[in-house]
């Protein structure tokens, strides 16, 4: 029998576990049972949600063992566009939406500067090419890592994520870059999966995820740590503009010579201001030593002085006392000193007989005498 | 399976990468900038940063694209690219 499209609500969809699919579709007069076998239901999406609108294509078939004519279907999409894929969507957002894998606190900051960049795509794909002509432009020094792979068809996603895994576990990439070039919906579908969203939450390594066209919002973009509308946006978001580069490397001499003059005025102004709190604190601590050095010599200059004067009192008294004992001063009085020539000093009328020279010592000379004789008793005293 | 961190690992096999270079560039100028270098240290870090400049602007000067693959057994390969 031909193939042909019959369109009605879901009602009783069940999934066996070989994974084929069971379910009913009805309008307000009429009731078709269906079957899409585990291959094709492989291609769902999403199981259809209970009374959705659905397009399903397929041949009418007989179930000999009831009697029942049922319908197998080979597609089965939602009314009204991308429903089923939406619905998958949905469901797998809100999903990882709770467990914080969306959460915008969680997405790790590029490197500015990578020096390899990591590429998961197919090595065949625009989405490559596009990157690449990119990096030759605008960044030509970095090192590209690709781990090519398939990225739309059965079991995509799962060797994308796997792809994902062994670049970062590599150790080798700075940043990672995921995604393919545009397609349709369902060749995008591979990072609207779940294995897909959780290997990018599973990278240490940042991840941008660039996706078909710049409407395509993907599982993978929301997971990423950036999403990049293009495959060619996506590189120019992982590597600074040269000539940007550039002119800021051209400003750092001067900032070096800079920082290095400013250390040197530091420097200086802390030494003067080392060496000037130095001389205050000398200062300081000159005050009371200056004092009691000043205090102490004013104190040794009365003593000096009081010292002198007592000396000169006390010499003036001895040459008085001196003067009295001279026999200078005596013979000043009037008395004289008769004395031989030999200087003996004659004393008593015996040492003067008759006759005998001697030497009278008066008061301003020496005068040479002869003695009369002696005279007799004293008459009286002092003449 | 636990891998050691990258840094690590590629530092020991490569010179610098212009990522590290830069930051250190910053280290420099932020050290210079702030009060507490010695005047010597000062000196050596002018230097260092002079010359660090003048080896990224020869990294950046470089105009051959490296495309690489990465391999199964985690080995690289140049890649081939179709139709470049």
């Amino acid at each position: 029998m031909d193939a042909l499209w019959v369109s009605g609500e879901v009602a009783n969809f069940t999934r066996s576990r070989q994974g084929h699919c069971y379910f009913t579709l009805k309008d307000d007069r009429a009731q078709l049972r269906c079957v899409l076998f585990a291959r094709d239901a492989a291609r769902l999406p999403t199981d259809p949600q209970e009374g959705m609108q659905l397009r399903v294509f397929g041949s009418l078939t007989l179930y000999e063992a009831r009697g029942d004519y049922q319908l197998t279907a080979r597609r089965v999409e939602a009314e009204g566009g991308e429903g089923l894929w939406r619905l998958a969507f949905e469901k797998l957002r809100s999903r990882l939406e709770a467990e914080g894998l969306l959460d915008p606190a969680g997405k790790r900051r590029l490197p500015r500067f990578p020096g390899t960049v990591g590429v998961v795509t197919s090595p065949t794909g625009a989405a490559l090419h596009d990157i690449l002509t990119v990096l030759r432009r605008r960044a030509p020094w970095v090192r590209v890592l690709v781990r090519p792979t398939r990225v739309q068809g059965e079991g995509a996603s799962q060797e994308i994520a796997a792809a994902l895994a062994a670049l970062d576990e590599s150790g080798l990439a700075d940043v990672i870059i995921v995604g393919r070039g545009g397609g349709s919906v369902e060749d995008l579908w591979a990072f609207n999966e779940e294995p897909v969203a959780r290997a990018i939450a599973a990278c240490a390594t940042p991840v941008v995820s660039a996706v078909g066209h710049e409407v395509d919002v993907t599982i993978s973009d929301l997971v990423a740590d950036l999403r990049a509308p293009t495959p060619s946006a996506a590189a120019e978001a992982v590597t600074p503009d040269r000539a940007a580069v550039l002119e800021q490397l051209a400003g750092v001499p001067e900032r070096l010579a800079r920082g290095l003059r400013g250390t040197l005025e530091r420097r200086r102004l802390r030494l003067d201001r080392s060496l000037s709190r130095v001389a205050r604190a000398m200062e300081r601590r000159l005050v009371a030593p200056r004092q009691e050095a000043d205090l102490a010599a004013a104190r040794l200059e009365r003593g000096l002085l009081r010292l002198l004067e007592r000396r000169r009192s006390q010499l003036s008294g001895a040459a008085g006392r001196l003067h009295a004992l001279s026999p200078l001063a005596v013979l000043e009085r009037g008395y004289s000193v008769a004395r031989t020539r030999e200087g003996k000093v004659l004393r008593r009328v015996e040492e003067l007989p008759a006759g005998r020279t001697f030497v009278l010592r008066v008061v301003d000379g020496t005068v040479a005498c002869a003695s009369a004789g002696p005279l007799g008793p004293l008459e009286g005293e002092g003449t | 399976m636990t891998q050691p961190k990258k840094k690590a690992q590629t530092a020991r096999d490569e010179p610098p990468t212009l990522e590290g270079r830069l930051k250190r560039l910053e280290e420099i100028l932020s050290q210079l900038e702030a009060d507490e270098v010695e005047l010597e240290r000062a000196l050596v870090l002018f230097e260092e940063g002079v010359a660090l400049v003048r080896d990224a602007e020869k990294v950046l000067s470089e105009t051959e694209l490296r495309v690489e693959e990465l391999l199964a057994r985690g080995g690289t390969a140049p890649l081939e690219e179709e139709g470049a």
